[in-house]
């Protein structure tokens, strides 16, 4: 059984016990024991996995690290998040997932005109199932729940990772004084109603949608 | 933010804070009414909330007592409504800060939003807002802010902002204008021996904000004034003039 420890919250430490993690490749700063770097081709999700990564071009580079002693994550500095699963499926960028435990499936999932404001593409991926992910933000993320009393709307800048029965729809905020440039700067928004949390960071990527 | 056993906090719409920071790099605004903001700062929101930007629009009358910066409109939008509003800014530190019938400078890159109880006027230091009034505002910095009082001489790119205190002047170290080599630097710009011959001095009675890098934050505008402002004023260019 992996576990997981933050150092600090830039650095993530995990110890092995002969058992494998799938982290991002190239994340590994430092480790001690017996440890070998495996790279897995396509998410380490089979050649299915490969085939929808290529095609949908959620490309996530990934390796296996397998064997005992500690290993230590860090990705320039980033802040990183612990979420523990059980059973539920956690949203995430490629980009933005350090570190899974082997319990975990991940996949790739459509999320339609969200990940095309983003720049990020039309699909995401999914981890599912029992054990911890651990995730990257700029800067340390806030968790904030939704309920069906109180829906979230998110920059799509500042959005990170959601977990939950979540709804989620992208709305445009593009009006006539838009287009003679009194823009809002917040045209593009994530509703998300229903029941779950969503993890923003307070920062935003640059988006296409983002200045206008 | 610290990781408890049980994992992160998780907020809502009734835990985050009302006016306060949430950790130290994300602002947390109470809204009933309006706040302005700088535009793309907000992160995330409960509740019902509407951008305006500032040009033509319902809240003409606002803007019209509030707001007194015709080259920053296009960088600040007014937030309406009612509801729990995140603010954050590329991972820089957020502070808040209350003035009360007061004045602070400050440069216009670093203030994010502030209460409609405060007004906003250009400063005559180009790329430096003024607030007056009374309210909250709340402001960015790359590292956290610390307060110093005159008489100070500061790094030009460590300066945050002024409240209270008379307007800075240039200083410069007198080995920076002696001597051949001061001669070429002074005339041409070129050299320089420590990066520290120069700096903003500040007398009087008031409070000197300075952040821990000199780093400057990008700014969204230079802060010049229309050139139809004509001479004596600072930071007007007439067209074919050099500065």
């Amino acid at each position: 059984m992996a576990v997981f420890r933050l150092q600090g919250t830039r650095v993530l430490a995990v110890d092995l016990a002969g058992d494998a993690v799938k982290a991002k490749k190239g994340a590994m700063v430092a480790y001690d024991g017996e440890v070998t770097f495996k790279k897995m081709t396509g998410g380490g999700e089979g050649l299915r996995g490969l085939v929808t990564r290529r095609i949908t071009g959620e490309a996530m580079a990934v390796m296996e690290v397998k064997g005992t002693g500690t290993v230590y994550f860090a990705d320039r500095a980033t802040e990183i998040n612990l979420v523990r699963l059980t059973g539920e499926k956690l949203h995430v960028e490629a980009s933005n997932l350090l570190v899974t435990e082997p319990s975990l499936r991940t996949g790739t999932t459509f999320t339609g005109l969200r990940g095309a404001s983003q720049g990020n593409g039309l699909f995401t991926t999914t981890v599912e199932g029992a054990g911890q992910a651990a995730i990257m933000s700029d800067g340390p993320a806030i968790v904030l729940r939704v309920t069906p009393g109180t829906p979230l709307v998110v920059d799509p800048g500042a959005y990170v990772a959601h977990t939950g029965n979540l709804r989620q729809q992208l709305r445009s905020y593009v009006g006539l004084r838009t287009l003679i440039g009194e823009g809002s700067g917040e045209s593009f928004r994530i509703h998300f109603e229903g029941d779950g949390l969503v993890y923003v960071q307070p920062s935003e990527r640059s988006t296409i949608g983002g200045d206008v | 933010m610290t990781h408890p056993a049980g994992g992160p906090v998780v907020h809502d719409a009734a835990t985050l804070p009302s006016n306060d920071n949430v950790n130290p790099y994300a602002f947390s605004v109470d809204l009933e009414g309006q706040w302005f903001l700088q535009k793309g700062k907000m992160i995330a929101y409960y509740g019902q909330i509407d951008f305006h930007a500032i040009g033509h629009g319902p809240l003409d009358h606002l803007i019209a007592a509030n707001f007194h910066s015709p080259l920053h409109a296009s960088a600040w939008v007014v937030a309406q409504g009612r509801g729990k509003m995140l603010l954050a800014d590329r991972a820089y530190d957020i502070n808040s800060y209350d003035l009360d019938e007061g004045n602070l400078t400050i440069r216009s890159g670093n203030l994010l939003a502030f209460q409609p109880g405060l007004t906003l006027k250009q400063s005559i230091i180009p790329g430096f807002l003024t607030l007056l009034g009374t309210g909250k505002f709340v402001a960015a910095s790359n590292g956290a802010v610390h307060f110093v009082e005159p008489p100070i001489r500061v790094d030009p790119q460590a300066l945050v902002g002024w409240a209270d205190c008379p307007s800075p002047c240039h200083h410069y170290d007198h080995a920076y204008m002696r001597g051949v080599l001061g001669g070429i630097r002074a005339l041409t710009g070129l050299g320089g021996a420590s990066g520290e011959e120069h700096q903003f001095e500040f007398s009087g009675a008031g409070q000197v904000l300075l952040q821990s890098t000199e780093q400057l934050m990008p700014e969204a505008d230079t802060g010049g004034v229309p050139a139809s402002a004509g001479p004596g004023v600072p930071g007007a260019q007439r067209p074919g003039s050099r500065s």
